[in-house]
């Protein structure tokens, strides 16, 4: 993954640019808000990791010109704010995802493999994980290369999960997603659809965990 | 505490002193007022029972009496008043006026002492009235016979009068009782002068000053002296605490730290690779320890701050507590535990409690991160949200191993980690406890019936969302009705319609309802109408008889603004509205009398008609006043204004005058050629006539010429009075005014809308005035007598 460091900190910067590289990522270091902007202006990057306090821009101001501009790489914010109120929680300003330092690196960056699998998925047609190959353009998914034998519904269910890969989804607004207006569907209905398909992926790393009385959310176990 | 100030205190107790006071003088006041108020109506009714009196007789056929104009005239003087009277003989034997008023408890007394005034209050048609009694013996064939009468009055003037007097001596009194005040308050502002000196040496301190207050105070706030010394003192107590809870972080962060540097100096000191990497593990160990604590430092000053200053708004606990859930179970150390949430079961609307989303959120992050560090690695959470009597309640159970009943009260406290082992920093439930004071919430722990611990905050429900429960479809809107006016009128139909299409115009859901009787029909059925059947609105062209119905207390009184009323003449208690203006006048033929040789004044009229006796006779037109409210009116007024009316009745009789029911004959016989002229008709239908016949001629006397006007009342039962307030005045409205000039044969009563022919040179006009004075003629004995001498003179 090629990644964008804008962080302040010298020291910081350097643990998280050791750790990120040892994994195998590329990551750029910018140090100043307005030179991060110009920067984010010229070269795509599959993840930008976003400090606020910063010197030039503030981190918010530097997401904001990003969105202004159309641009929908993710962002993960990491703040040292003692408060963490709607600006940073709401993602108001249009972040995907954010941390308060200090960050535990595994943390990190399983939650920026999140971010990045859900963005790939949704800029391509080819979602992958393991041994699970979901292709959208077709309607199909393989596992181990053999077809899933999936129904129409339950696929849809499959592409609303990889599209909102590692966030909570309430049980009405899957439901909202999945049937339309007139087709008013029973929750139980939405409940027995989740356990088939759970049931199908059995065999792969996307689990689709169910916390009772909020919601659904998927991941990649391999992620973790 | 009592808020307000003392000296407003001590001028509220001294106040009230006044108004004791003020009460009391103005108990004696009243009683004044009253006595004297009473003592210059009860003149009135002397003065009119003494002038009925005098006119009391003997006759053939027994006592009889003939009211005279001034009686009426007397009690007129309290223009607004109602009137009742009677006359009777020693033995009860009724003579005229009403029979059921109410008499005194000693009647026997009477024959003794008949001749005493004698006043009471009793109730007629359940009104209160002042009644004056009085007797005067005749001589009669059978002997000395007392014959009694009987005046009442309506109490309202001398209400007005007993109140104006009242407020008048109580408004001298009040200004006394406000310079008293005034005086109080000087000698307040001084006592207190030792408050404002404590005040100053306050305000003059430096902000780390907490010494006590030196000097002596007045004996009285002594006590007061001393308690603030004593909070003084406790202050400097917590600022003690404060400096203690910061050595105390000081403390534990440097402790940890130390540990830290320790564990890393030693590594870096290490001799092989295995000591160290064992040394770097623990100071890893150290340092996550290290960042927990300072977090948990933070929250909680942040929690402390924030309750302090932080004003609560009105917040959904639902969402935030939703949100805060799905936001903690995206970290990856969460994918082990089990975490349900209850909280489906609310009301919409019940989670709404007063309160601060952060630091509920940060609460609850407490909770869960309690409840994952004590638990087991498959750990079971459950976070329930449930509505009790007054609060709401979030609570959050752990499988994990609890904490002993004995250990509860100590957990919450600073610095208190019960357990070693779990790296807890006893910082995690004080910020809970914390953020529950800051909300007057309560918080409790118990056993989870998962095995755990059970911790619950019961936050305190808003009244308003209690309220609104208790009250449902308070704000239901009534349904929609069609309203139905019903009027009872003596004006012709025809005359009228004009009115009514422009109102149902106006007012297309409302029905109105017409129903058209003769002046003296309507008077009667409004009398006999059971309550509830009768009309919202009665008019009437026959003034005596709609005065004699308000003067029975029918009408109901309207408030009816300043630009709409009518002239004074043409209005009575506020109840009955007069909305034309109508002028007798005299229509003549043509062909027969040319406009120059017309009389000019009712004498000469006598004459015109004495010295053309042959071309006149058995050709002039006037009301037969036996069956014609109006004719009877016009007659009866004439009649008061002198002695020629008589004249000119018997001028008349003479000259074979034809009798009508009605002005609509006598303007077509004129028409028609076959009498020379008529008098006293009603002037609005004769002007509307003659603009449309050449035939006919209008003429009106320089001498003085009656006006008549038409009365409206709205009846105390009607069914719906709003709807007929609101219809009077729309006919007293200017644009009706108008529309009643231009489009009926009616003339307005507001001279702006007056027709051409009234506009000309000014006349002597003589509006017959609405008001008591118009019961005389109604009195039985006189409209007899009345009616006996207009036929005695015309000889019929």
């Amino acid at each position: 993954m090629r990644m964008l460091l804008v962080e302040d900190n010298e020291e910081l910067a350097e643990t998280i640019l050791h750790r990120m590289r040892s994994e195998g990522h590329s990551v750029d270091h910018e140090p100043d808000g307005n030179s991060a902007n110009e920067l984010l202006r010229h070269a795509r990057f599959d993840i930008v990791l976003l400090d606020i306090n910063l010197p030039g821009k503030s981190g918010f101001e530097l997401l904001r010109s990003l969105r202004a501009r159309g641009d929908l790489t993710p962002v993960m914010i990491l703040t040292a704010r003692s408060q963490i109120d709607d600006r940073v929680t709401g993602l108001d300003a249009g972040a995907d995802d954010y941390m308060v330092k200090p960050v535990d690196f595994r943390e990190l960056t399983a939650r920026c493999r999140v971010l990045a699998r859900r963005s790939a998925g949704s800029a391509s047609n080819l979602f992958e994980a393991g041994n699970l190959v979901f292709d959208r353009a077709a309607k199909r998914a393989l596992i181990d290369g053999r077809d899933a034998e999936m129904r129409a519904r339950e696929i849809q269910l499959l592409e609303i999960l990889v599209d909102n890969l590692g966030r909570m989804l309430t049980k009405e607004e899957v439901a909202d997603k999945l049937y339309t207006f007139e087709e008013a569907p029973s929750m139980n209905a939405v409940e027995q659809l989740v356990a088939r398909l759970r049931r199908k992926l059995e065999p792969t790393q996307l689990v689709v965990r169910t916390a009772r009385g909020l919601g659904y959310m998927a991941y990649v176990s391999e992620d973790d | 505490m009592l808020g307000g100030s003392l000296q407003r205190r001590l001028l509220a107790t001294m106040a009230a002193a006044f108004v004791v006071l003020l009460v009391v003088i103005s108990v004696l006041l009243w009683n004044y007022a009253r006595a004297a108020a009473e003592r210059t109506y009860d003149l009135l009714l002397a003065g009119a029972a003494l002038s009925i009196l005098e006119r009391v007789s003997i006759g053939p056929d027994g006592p009889t009496a003939d009211l005279p104009t001034s009686a009426m005239d007397i009690l007129g003087l309290a223009p607004d008043e109602r009137v009742v009277y009677a006359v009777f003989a020693q033995g009860g034997e009724h003579v005229t006026g009403r029979r059921d008023l109410p008499l005194p408890d000693k009647l026997s007394a009477l024959a003794t002492s008949g001749a005493e005034q004698r006043f009471f209050t009793g109730q007629v048609d359940g009104t209160d009235f002042r009644f004056v009694l009085q007797g005067r013996a005749l001589l009669s064939s059978t002997g000395r016979e007392w014959i009694f009468v009987q005046v009442g009055q309506t109490l309202g003037a001398r209400q007005a009068q007993e109140r104006a007097l009242f407020l008048t001596g109580l408004l001298g009194l009040a200004a006394v009782s406000l310079l008293g005040l005034g005086f109080v308050w000087l000698a307040i502002r001084s006592s207190l002068a030792p408050l404002h000196q404590i005040e100053a040496d306050l305000r003059r301190r430096a902000p780390g000053d907490l010494s006590e207050i030196d000097g002596t105070p007045p004996q009285e706030i002594r006590g007061l002296w001393t308690a603030i010394n004593l909070f003084i003192g406790r202050l400097r107590q917590s600022r003690t605490l404060t400096e203690t809870f910061i050595a105390d972080v000081a403390h534990q962060t440097r402790t940890s730290l130390s540990a830290l540097v320790g564990h890393v100096t030693l590594a870096a000191d290490a001799e092989d690779f295995e000591t160290m990497r064992n040394r770097v593990e623990r100071a890893e160990r150290q340092a996550q320890r290290t960042v927990r604590l300072t977090n948990q430092l933070l929250a909680n000053a942040m929690v402390i701050h924030r309750t302090d200053h932080a004003s609560l708004d009105i917040i959904r606990l639902l969402p935030i507590v939703r949100e805060t859930l799905a936001d903690i179970l995206r970290d990856v150390s969460m994918r082990s535990v089990t975490l349900t949430f209850n909280g489906d079961d609310l009301p919409e609307g019940a989670d709404r409690i007063r309160g601060d989303a952060v630091s509920i959120r940060e609460a609850l992050r407490n909770l869960i991160d309690n409840a994952v560090r004590h638990g087991p690695e498959a750990n079971n959470i459950l976070v329930e949200l449930s509505q009790r009597e007054e609060t709401i309640v979030l609570s959050v159970e752990d499988a994990g191993p609890g904490i002993p009943w004995r250990d509860r009260l100590k957990a919450t406290e600073r610095f208190t980690s019960l357990s070693r082992k779990n790296g807890g920093s006893g910082l995690g439930l004080s910020i809970v406890r914390a953020v529950a004071e800051g909300h007057q919430a309560r918080l409790s722990l118990g056993q989870s019936s998962l095995g755990g611990l059970s911790v619950s905050v019961a936050f305190p429900r808003l009244l308003a969302v209690l309220l609104a429960a208790l009250i449902p479809g308070f704000w239901a809107a009534p349904a929609a009705r069609a309203d139905t006016l019903e009027i009872w009128s003596a004006t012709d139909t025809p005359a009228f319609a004009p009115i009514l299409a422009d109102y149902e115009a106006k007012h297309p859901t409302v029905d109105v309802v017409y129903t058209e009787y003769h002046t003296v029909e309507l008077h009667q059925a409004i009398l006999a109408a059971a309550p509830g059947t009768g009309p919202d609105l009665v008019i009437s062209s026959a003034m005596d008889l709609q005065v004699d119905l308000v003067n029975r207390g029918l009408a109901l009184r309207i408030d009816m603004p300043e630009a709409l009323r009518p002239p004074g003449w043409a209005e009575w208690r506020s109840e009955l509205f007069g909305f034309t203006f109508e002028p007798a006048a005299i229509v003549y033929s043509r062909a027969i009398l040319s406009t120059k040789e017309l009389p000019t004044s009712h004498r000469d009229l006598a004459t015109f008609v004495r010295d053309n006796e042959d071309r006149l006779l058995g050709r002039i037109g006037g009301y037969d006043i036996r069956g014609s409210g109006i004719g009877y009116l016009y007659a009866t007024q004439d009649a008061e204004q002198g002695l020629q009316a008589q004249r000119l009745t018997e001028v008349l009789g003479r000259a074979g005058l034809k009798t009508f029911c009605c002005t609509s004959d006598m303007v077509e016989g004129a028409a028609d050629g076959e009498l020379a002229l008529a008098f006293n008709v009603i002037g609005s239908y004769a002007l509307a006539s003659a603009r449309a016949d050449p035939r006919i001629g209008i003429h009106f006397l320089d001498d003085f010429n009656l006006v008549m006007t038409r009365t409206a009342f709205v009846p105390k039962d009607a069914k719906d009075p709003d709807l007929a307030e609101a219809f009077l005045k729309f006919l007293l409205s200017p644009e009706t005014q108008e529309l009643i000039g231009a489009e009926t044969p009616l003339i307005p009563i507001d001279s702006a809308y007056f027709p051409e022919a009234l506009a000309g040179p000014s006349r002597n006009y003589l509006p017959i005035r609405l008001g008591p004075g118009l019961l005389t003629y109604l009195d039985p004995l006189k409209r007899r007598d009345f009616l006996k001498g207009w036929e005695a003179s015309l000889d019929r």
